[in-house]
């Protein structure tokens, strides 16, 4: 995949050209120069087509691609705004992580292993649409019950529904590059450098392991075991549902004590 | 319960611990805190287990609570410390966690974790 992108720059890396100096004058431009969102536009449209055939080779993975591109074009945008002229590094080696880092994040967020069946995709996204509105009413996290009860199914639906959710990031797809989980908005609520764990015996080892993380996990990691809010709640305050919370802890929990085992390894496998 | 002291065998704790937990009809957060506390205890002792070993999980199920104790062979006594970060997230993701270790015949030990999650206490 990575190989593939990078001929894909190398082959294209001449549509561009005419784009390049674009960067130098948006850098010239003050932050609230008018004349901004016109070059930056330009720049947008202009890589379009980078983002279109990033979208293009994740295609026939379950997602439409429709969707693909929007992802691509999100990731685009960031590239554009983030990129640093000054610093030396063309742009299309800057944008292709970055782009295909959006695209992957999707899928590790959003998209489900192929084989689980529409029904139990329906089932388990009503399930968590229901237990999601059930804990705003009832101020507190609903059992399979209460949810079978509000959505008029069968216990028996809501235990399907709410195991479905395992196959939910199946994806065969690695983790993501670095920049991941960058710009979300929820650092506010935490400062960056305390992920709460000073305390701890291991946490020499483990403070460069929380920092790693993406944003939105180190987040969630301090609100749920410094803390202390329940899944819900931080569901809540994340803005995400309250089974994604409880995915991404299990998935940050395995990737930390993985790293806890062999602080040696970089990028390890994701756990599965 | 008894499997391989292996990580591969997880998934089959987690789902029998996620089921219990359900048909307990504990709440969404509580099941998941289940699974997540198994998950934890079970790949920390199994860390430490003898090659070749069983990992010996018992889940005692009661009115309010859902008890979970691991066991496996270790070659050295590996009761987890309480101040890592590990035993925060089991003591934060349970209600009440012990660990302990005795030493057999073979000079082996059996190190175990258990814990109980409690349903939650809810206004219905």
């Amino acid at each position: 995949m990575r190989q593939a992108a990078t001929s894909q720059q190398r082959r294209s890396s001449h549509e561009y050209d005419h784009l390049v100096p674009l960067f130098d004058e948006l850098a010239a431009l003050s932050d609230d120069d008018p004349g901004r969102e016109t070059v930056r536009e330009q720049l947008v449209t202009g890589y379009l087509p980078l983002a279109e055939h990033i979208a293009h080779r994740f295609a026939g993975r379950g997602t439409p691609k429709e969707d693909l591109v929007q992802v691509a074009t999100v990731g685009l945008i960031n590239a554009v705004d983030r990129f640093q002229p000054s610093k030396g590094s063309d742009f299309l080696s800057y944008a292709v992580p970055t782009v295909m880092g959006e695209v992957r994040r999707h899928f590790r967020d959003a998209s489900w292993a192929m084989r689980v069946p529409r029904r139990l995709k329906e089932l388990h996204l009503s399930v968590s649409g229901a237990s999601t509105r059930l804990a705003q009413e009832l101020g507190r996290a609903p059992t399979p019950a209460e949810i079978a009860k509000h959505l008029g199914i069968s216990k028996e639906e809501v235990f399907e529904g709410l195991e479905a959710g395992q196959a939910y990031h199946a994806s065969s797809l690695d983790e993501s590059l670095g920049g991941d989980g960058e710009g979300m908005p929820l650092g506010e609520a935490i400062g960056e450098q305390d992920s709460g764990m000073e305390g701890v015996e291991n946490h020499e080892a483990l403070e460069p392991l929380i920092r790693e993380l993406p944003q939105r996990e180190r987040h969630i990691i301090a609100l749920r075991f410094y803390y202390n809010l329940t899944q819900t709640q931080i569901a809540e305050r994340v803005g995400i549902s309250q089974m994604h919370v409880s995915r991404l802890l299990s998935r940050t929990l395995a990737r930390l004590r993985e790293g806890l085992l062999d602080p040696e390894a970089e990028d390890e496998e994701p756990a599965s | 319960m008894r499997l391989g002291a292996n990580l591969v065998h997880l998934p089959i704790v987690r789902a029998v611990a996620v089921n219990i937990a359900m048909r307990a009809d504990f709440d969404v957060d509580a099941i998941s805190d289940l699974e997540l506390a198994v998950d934890e205890a079970c790949s920390s002792l199994i860390t430490h287990a003898v090659a070749g070993s069983v990992l010996s999980c018992r889940f005692t199920i009661g009115a309010d609570d859902i008890m979970f104790t691991v066991t496996v062979t270790s070659a050295e006594d590996a009761t987890p410390s309480r101040s890592t970060f590990g035993w925060r997230v089991l003591s934060t993701l349970t209600d009440d966690v012990t660990s302990w270790a005795e030493q057999d015949e073979d000079r082996l030990h059996q190190v175990h974790i258990e814990f109980v999650k409690r349903r939650p206490v809810t206004a219905r």
